[in-house]
């Protein structure tokens, strides 16, 4: 019987991780696919279309004081709505009609973990 | 056993030299020769996920017809200009312009082909090329087209390098499909690293975008 549990929570936290991992793994694929070709593969804010032309830096997400000062609201907010939502510069897209509430969500996630910070 | 072989092969030949010649001059067995390993032509679009538009060599081709100029397309098979500044589905390596070259005959039958290839989506002969305030407003400072797309001003290519270029847009495109395309982009391309611009542009403000697109140099 105590054998039955252990082994059945075993497989139950292995099932819980991947699910884990799996989620983290997707978060990345969408940022690279939606958000790399202005904020870089490594959110630094390099992406291929940032040249001469490129009025407002997109943002660099690794910078932490930056980071920090955002809500998770506000993040949320301004990837579904776009620059102007937040008084920010209109070459940051809308994506609400694009990508789904877990999408954003995972996006949130993985800015996150780019900037080490948690939003106020 | 010979004999047998013999006559089937000679059979065989027979059967090919019979059917050949008019299938070899259809442009849908040209491009299943030498395209479809690249292009697909049966809608509706295929891609469900990121994983599946990364898995495909070349844009989808189902509503070729409707998208594209006549003129432009024969021209562009035979002499294929790079049209999107990076390589398809990449953001670190630039397009190399390797594309396949066909000779001027096939590209008139592969362009005959292609252009039957036409959407219920896009309604014709609805969007008049022509440039507005309105629209010059949106594409180059409400909205970030600018951003991924390069387009001409003042002889100069500027802007972003993500997305096809406009450059050249009033010889290449339908001015109907890009209204189409702006107004209902899942239709035609499910996934895609351009945001759906639907609720966020007005109906006519899209048909103004599509306009002045089509005045592109
Ligand atoms: C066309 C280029 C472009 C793309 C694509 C893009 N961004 Fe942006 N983004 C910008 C620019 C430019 C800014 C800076 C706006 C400013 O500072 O005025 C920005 C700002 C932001 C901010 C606000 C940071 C702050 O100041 O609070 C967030 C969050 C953000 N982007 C997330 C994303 C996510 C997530 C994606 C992908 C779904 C994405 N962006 C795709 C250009 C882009
Ligand atoms: C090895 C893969 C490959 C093969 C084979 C191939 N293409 Fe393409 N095709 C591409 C890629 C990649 C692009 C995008 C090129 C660009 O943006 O400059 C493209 C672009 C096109 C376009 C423009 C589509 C658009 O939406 O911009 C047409 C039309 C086209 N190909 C027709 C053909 C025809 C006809 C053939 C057969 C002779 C063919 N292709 C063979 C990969 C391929
Ligand atoms: C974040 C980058 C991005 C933004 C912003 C963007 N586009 Fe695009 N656009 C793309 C990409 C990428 C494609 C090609 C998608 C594909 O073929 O998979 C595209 C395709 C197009 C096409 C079709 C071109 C062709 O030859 O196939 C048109 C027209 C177009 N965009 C117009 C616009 C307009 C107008 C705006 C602003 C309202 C805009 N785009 C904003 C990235 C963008």
């Amino acid at each position: 019987m105590s054998r039955f549990v252990i082994i059945a929570a075993m497989v139950f936290g292995l099932a819980l991780s991947a699910a884990g991992s799996a989620q983290a793994a997707d978060a990345k694929q969408v940022f690279e696919f939606y958000c790399a070709q202005c904020h870089g593969v490594n959110g630094d804010g390099k992406g291929i279309n940032v040249g001469k032309d490129f009025a407002t830096d997109p943002r660099n997400f690794t910078v932490t004081a930056d980071m920090e000062k955002r809500s998770d609201d506000d993040i949320r907010g301004v990837i579904k709505d776009g620059g102007p939502s937040i008084s920010k510069s209109p070459l940051m897209p809308p994506w609400g009609a694009t990508l789904s509430a877990a999408e954003v969500d995972g996006l949130l996630a993985h800015i996150r973990q780019l900037c080490k910070c948690k939003g106020k | 056993m010979r004999l047998l072989a013999v006559t089937v092969s000679l059979g065989a030949a027979l059967l090919v030299m019979t059917t050949a010649p008019s299938y070899a001059a259809g442009g849908d067995a040209i491009f299943k020769k030498s395209c479809a390993s690249c292009h697909y032509t049966d809608g509706p679009a295929k891609e469900k996920t990121i994983a599946d538009q990364l898995a495909k060599k070349g844009p989808e081709l189902f509503y070729a017809g409707s998208k594209f100029q006549k003129a432009w397309l024969a021209a562009w098979l035979q002499n294929p200009k790079p049209i999107r500044p990076m390589k398809y589905n990449s953001l670190t390596e630039h397009n190399k312009g390797d594309h396949p070259k066909m000779s001027a005959g096939d590209a008139a039958a592969v362009t005959d082909f292609l252009m039957g290839l036409t959407s219920p989506e896009v309604k014709a002969g609805v969007i008049k090329a022509g440039s507005s305030p309105q629209a010059k407003q949106i594409f180059g400072k409400k909205m970030p087209c600018t951003g991924c797309h390069e387009y001409l001003a003042g002889g100069e290519v500027h802007g972003g390098k993500s997305g096809p270029s406009l450059v050249g847009a009033s010889k290449r495109l339908n001015p109907d499909w890009i209204y189409a395309y702006l107004a209902n982009i899942k239709v035609f391309k499910p996934v895609r690293d351009m945001p759906d611009f639907s609720g966020v542009l007005s109906p006519k403000d899209m048909e103004n975008v599509a306009a002045y697109l089509a005045t592109f140099e």
